[in-house]
């Protein structure tokens, strides 16, 4: 997998609120470009993780209703420090709007307690069979392939539950 | 351009505040301190100052708000705190602040968190004053 | 999966303005998972394209003497997916520049279509961050980037010196 920018989900307050880590790991191999002799965590994947964080949210609260969940709208996303291999990022997304089209989140990230990374995002949820009834088949294994990892990382993300170890 | 009004100053410092920040209009009083109560970073900050220049065809430079040359000057800083000397270099630069409360703690790292909306709403008035 | 998310430049006005071009195609890694069966590229990456181009317009602009780096997303909007075979452009202008820091703003075209808008805010980390360590060498405008500069037409670069 190399676009699950979640790891395990922590916390969820159905609607309201997420709190979702992702670790990182010089086993990335894009930050070997980013950057070279410094590798840190590109701020664009903080956004993709609280991004992917506030969709588990809107999937979890609709029940999966859309197929795809996207970002609309970036607003003030503000970058105080880096991320470096070996520490984790922890994501929280406060829902501030949610309807069954669109959604919205004021997001956040730190690393040991301290805030990396805030911004304000805008989320459109879509049904890609409405638009185009020839994708009913694409929607079915689309949403089949969310629940799971869906699944996977909630289940990863509890305490005592967390992921099997024998 | 003939000077504005405080009002209308205000006004548009107002929203390039909210633009910026991402906060209410309701939030940005004249008391509001930019990175305390209105939680701007640094680089919020000069996102501020461009779009002030922009809205107000000014041109600011972070110097006349935090000069560089006054905080890492050896003669005016012991320990990332400003001397005496370095706070009465800083108070006759930076004049539409309130340094009362900076001066019980002067850490140069927390220089910014003196500026309130009114700070930035007379600084303004005063550059276009001045180009006048 | 690299971390170059544009392809190749077609305009590069210094101090200015700059447009690249990004092909987008089913071979790409991050398509995999985004989405299983439907891909589509990722919005933040889209910002990516955006910061790279801008970056390297800003970073040109102070001759690479400094690090250029994103600090500030200040808006971005997208109006449509981006399907492989797609072939999108960014297209960004400096809007202001300071010793401490530049604006820019930008938009992403699909063939005429305006699909995005991006404006961003850099900072030149040597001159702001304290109390970090960095690498003497500028890390940020790798030998791909100076490459990438080199991919222009003649016509379309304008008095680059690299």
């Amino acid at each position: 997998m190399k676009f699950v920018l979640i790891d395990r989900i922590l916390e969820l307050e159905s609607g309201k609120r997420i709190v979702a880590q992702k670790a990182v790991s010089l086993a990335e191999e894009y930050l070997a470009d980013h950057f070279p002799r410094f590798p840190v965590l590109p701020g664009v994947l903080m956004v993709e993780a609280m991004v992917q964080a506030a969709s588990w949210l809107v999937f979890q609260a609709l029940d999966f209703a859309p197929s795809l969940v996207l970002l609309k709208e970036a607003r003030n996303v503000t970058y105080k420090s880096f991320v470096v291999p070996g520490q984790v990022l922890t994501i929280e997304a406060v829902c501030h709007e949610l309807s069954p089209d669109r959604s919205g989140f004021t997001g956040r990230g730190e690393v040991e307690g301290r805030e990396i990374v805030r911004g304000r995002l805008t989320l459109r949820h879509l049904d890609l069979a409405s638009v185009d009834p020839d994708y009913q088949e694409v929607d079915a294994r689309l949403r089949t392939a969310q629940r799971a990892l869906f699944s996977l990382l909630w289940t990863d993300g509890r305490p005592g539950g967390r992921s099997v170890k024998s | 351009m003939a000077t504005l009004p405080r009002q209308e100053v205000f006004q548009k410092v107002r929203q390039a505040l909210v633009e910026a920040l991402s906060v209410e209009e309701s939030e940005v009083t004249e008391d509001a301190t930019l990175t305390g109560d209105l939680q701007a970073e640094s680089i919020d900050i000069l996102d501020i100052i461009f779009r002030l220049e922009k809205a107000f065809n000014i041109k600011i430079s972070q110097e006349e708000l935090a000069p560089r040359d006054v905080l890492s000057n050896p003669e005016y800083v012991n320990n990332r705190k400003l001397n005496a000397a370095g706070l009465a270099v800083l108070k006759q630069r930076v004049k539409h602040a309130d340094w009362s409360k900076f001066e019980q703690d002067p850490d140069i790292d927390k220089i910014l968190d003196v500026f309130t909306v009114g700070t930035i709403v007379n600084f303004v008035e005063d550059k276009l004053a001045a180009a006048n | 999966m690299r971390w170059i998310w544009i392809d190749r430049f077609e305009e590069f006005v210094p101090g200015r303005r700059a447009v690249a071009v990004k092909n987008v195609t089913r071979a790409e890694d991050c398509l995999h998972d985004h989405f299983p069966g439907f891909p589509a590229l990722p919005e933040s990456l889209l910002i990516e394209g955006m910061a790279q181009t801008a970056g390297i317009l800003v970073g040109q602009a102070r001759n690479f003497e400094e690090k250029v780096i994103l600090a500030k997303i200040k808006q971005a909007v997208f109006h449509r997916l981006v399907r492989p075979g797609d072939q999108i452009r960014f297209e960004a202008e400096i809007e202001q520049i300071h010793d401490a820091a530049a604006t820019t703003r930008g938009q992403i075209r699909c063939g005429q279509e305006v699909i995005g808008l991006v404006d961003l805010v850099f900072s030149h980390i040597d001159q702001n961050i304290s109390g970090l360590e960095f690498p003497e060498d500028n890390f940020v405008f790798t030998d791909e980037f100076m490459a990438l500069l080199k991919t222009c037409r003649p016509d379309g670069l304008q008095r680059v010196v690299l």
